[in-house]
């Protein structure tokens, strides 16, 4: 019994930890989600300053990864997709210039505000798989299309699908 | 003479019509316009008058009769007279000289006139702000409440959303990505000016201004996940309101008297937002509503009722009471889909957008039964309007 009490006091510290990835002083508070870890289950990180945008005029590359693509009632990175983000995340761990702005960007359906959340929730679920995976957050920015900026034009679920989606853009 | 004094009893009564709101028989066949600009001014009073829900254009006899004049010899001068059968005096009797080129604006004042004196409020001294891709992109478009007056105000070619006026009437604010980040932007109709005003990491949206001016909601998600902040209209450091680490929060909504804040949240289940009541000073938020798998875009009229849009199938325009949490469909239910609802400031319409084949237009809804108008002097696509509050 006592043993089991101990276990249970480490798995929320190790979770608790985590979370507060750099240096926040308050604690996350309990939700229905706690116990995620980075953004696998859709953890967010709350109380962490997110850093500043790349300078106007910096340099930036599209193209040289994959989009991640998320479930309709979803902004968790699902397992199918976590190849994706490790890739990026090896690549960005090869030096510690420059870094990455994550895209997050919904389907057609909804409010265009509540969109505009939602796809800075999948950016940041992104976000947190790839300082889980050691990628230093001030390196890793978010930036949220909402539904803005589809790329797939049909009113399907085939073209919903492209769209829910996080796009990598590399910059030095 | 027993029939005939029967018939003008007859006229003279409240106007029940199926299916729509009670309304008043109106004779303005007495109201001569000479001239262009004249004739302009009437048609556009006459329309203004059909649109307030509260007339049926009858014969001599009717409840309301309308005389007077409008000509133009330099300056456009319209003398209004309007009787009711039933009292003795003139219920409105006035004067009005303008420019020769605002019979649309002094139409729209003498029908706000003409409700005021009946006792019911107008909307025809309000604009509405919206979004319209005529010219390629979305951009910043303001026009009359009858659609009429439309004005382009942005030609950014760039990426925007969700315009909200400012309570003068004088200002915008809307979320653009001119620095190629989600920032907030507020636009000054009278200076011709526009400045950002969030632009802090990550998103910034809602931009939403208190009713006595001073402050700003914002949803920003630079400490790690969007919530919902507020702050001095013109700079300082944001208060954050509400604290979900995983929710996507949006699209604030400020209480009449100032003191709360509606506003749409997935912490429950995402994908599936629902409406909050929060205090300004924050604290612990209220659930709003329980029925649709998303209820987004609330609008606090000055009214005290909440309009917002609920997934039902389509998305339906519904009416919350925040006190009672009761809530009713506005929209007529049938297969479009209604959204990004705002009050029209008599506090009895709705201006919301309506898409039907993923071609979207602008449309009035009525809160008292009668069916939905489109603004039928607007064609295209347009999104996302936002109604003055006066």
């Amino acid at each position: 019994m006592q043993s089991k009490r101990w276990m249970m006091f480490l798995a929320v510290g190790l979770v608790a930890a985590v979370a507060m990835g750099s240096g926040c002083k308050k604690a996350t508070k309990t939700g229905p989600n706690d116990g995620d870890i980075g953004g696998i289950k859709g953890g967010g990180i709350n109380d962490v300053n997110i850093g500043n945008r790349p300078p106007e005029g910096t340099q930036e590359e599209r193209g040289q990864f994959g989009s991640v693509y998320f479930e309709y009632d979803s902004a968790q990175v699902k397992e199918s997709e976590r190849a994706k983000v490790e890739s990026v995340a090896q690549n960005l761990k090869k030096s510690t210039a420059g870094g990455i702005i994550v895209e997050g960007h919904c389907d057609e359906r909804g409010s265009a505000e509540y969109n505009l959340a939602l796809g800075e929730r999948r950016a940041m679920a992104v976000r947190a798989y790839l300082q889980t995976l050691g990628v230093d957050a001030a390196r890793i920015q978010t930036k949220s299309f909402g539904k803005e900026k589809p790329v797939a034009l049909g009113h399907d679920e085939e073209s919903w699908g492209k769209n829910r989606r996080a796009e990598f853009v590399l910059f030095k | 003479m027993l029939a005939m004094l029967g018939l003008c009893v007859a006229q003279a009564q409240i106007t029940i019509r199926k299916g729509g709101s009670a309304k008043a028989g109106i004779d303005w066949s007495r109201l001569v316009a000479s001239g262009a600009g004249p004739t302009e001014f009437k048609r556009v009073l006459e329309d203004d008058l059909l649109r307030s829900g509260w007339f049926v254009p009858s014969a001599p006899g009717a409840e309301f009769t309308l005389i007077g004049t409008a000509q133009d010899s330099g300056q456009l001068a319209a003398q209004i007279q309007l009787s009711s059968a039933s009292q003795q005096r003139w219920l409105l009797s006035k004067q009005y000289t303008v420019a020769s080129g605002a019979a649309r604006s002094l139409a729209h004042r003498v029908a706000d006139d003409i409700l005021t004196a009946i006792g019911r409020k107008g909307m025809f001294s309000g604009h509405i702000a919206m979004l319209g891709t005529r010219s390629g992109a979305k951009e910043l478009y303001v026009c009359d409440m009858d659609g009429g007056n439309l004005q382009q105000i942005t030609n950014d070619r760039n990426i925007c959303l969700a315009p909200r006026w400012a309570p003068d009437g004088q200002r915008i604010t809307y979320t653009a990505f001119l620095k190629r980040y989600p920032d907030v932007y507020l636009v000054d109709l009278v200076s011709h000016s526009r400045r950002v005003i969030a632009s802090y990491g990550g998103v910034n949206s809602g931009g939403a201004i208190s009713p006595d001016g001073s402050l700003v909601a914002l949803t920003l998600s630079k400490d790690g996940s969007p919530n919902l902040y507020v702050r001095a209209l013109n700079g300082g450091t944001p208060v954050r309101l509400t604290s979900e680490p995983r929710a996507a929060i949006a699209s604030p909504s400020w209480s009449p008297d100032g003191s709360q804040l509606v506003y749409t949240s997935d912490q429950a289940s995402t994908a599936h937002p629902q409406l909050y009541v929060i205090s300004r000073s924050g604290g612990t938020p209220r659930r709003l509503t329980t029925s649709g798998s998303q209820n987004v875009s609330p609008n606090w009229g000055a009214n005290g009722l909440i309009a917002y849009a609920s997934l039902q199938g389509k998305f339906q325009i519904c009416v919350v009471d925040p006190n009672t949490r009761e809530s009713r469909m506005i929209s007529p239910g049938d297969a479009a889909n209604y959204e990004d609802p705002c009050w029209a400031p008599d506090g009895r319409h709705i201006v919301c957008s309506r898409t039907v084949n993923y071609h979207s237009s602008i449309y009035l809804l009525d809160t008292l039964g009668d069916p939905p108008v489109a603004f039928g002097q607007l064609s295209g696509d347009w999104y996302s309007p936002s109604v003055t509050a006066k």
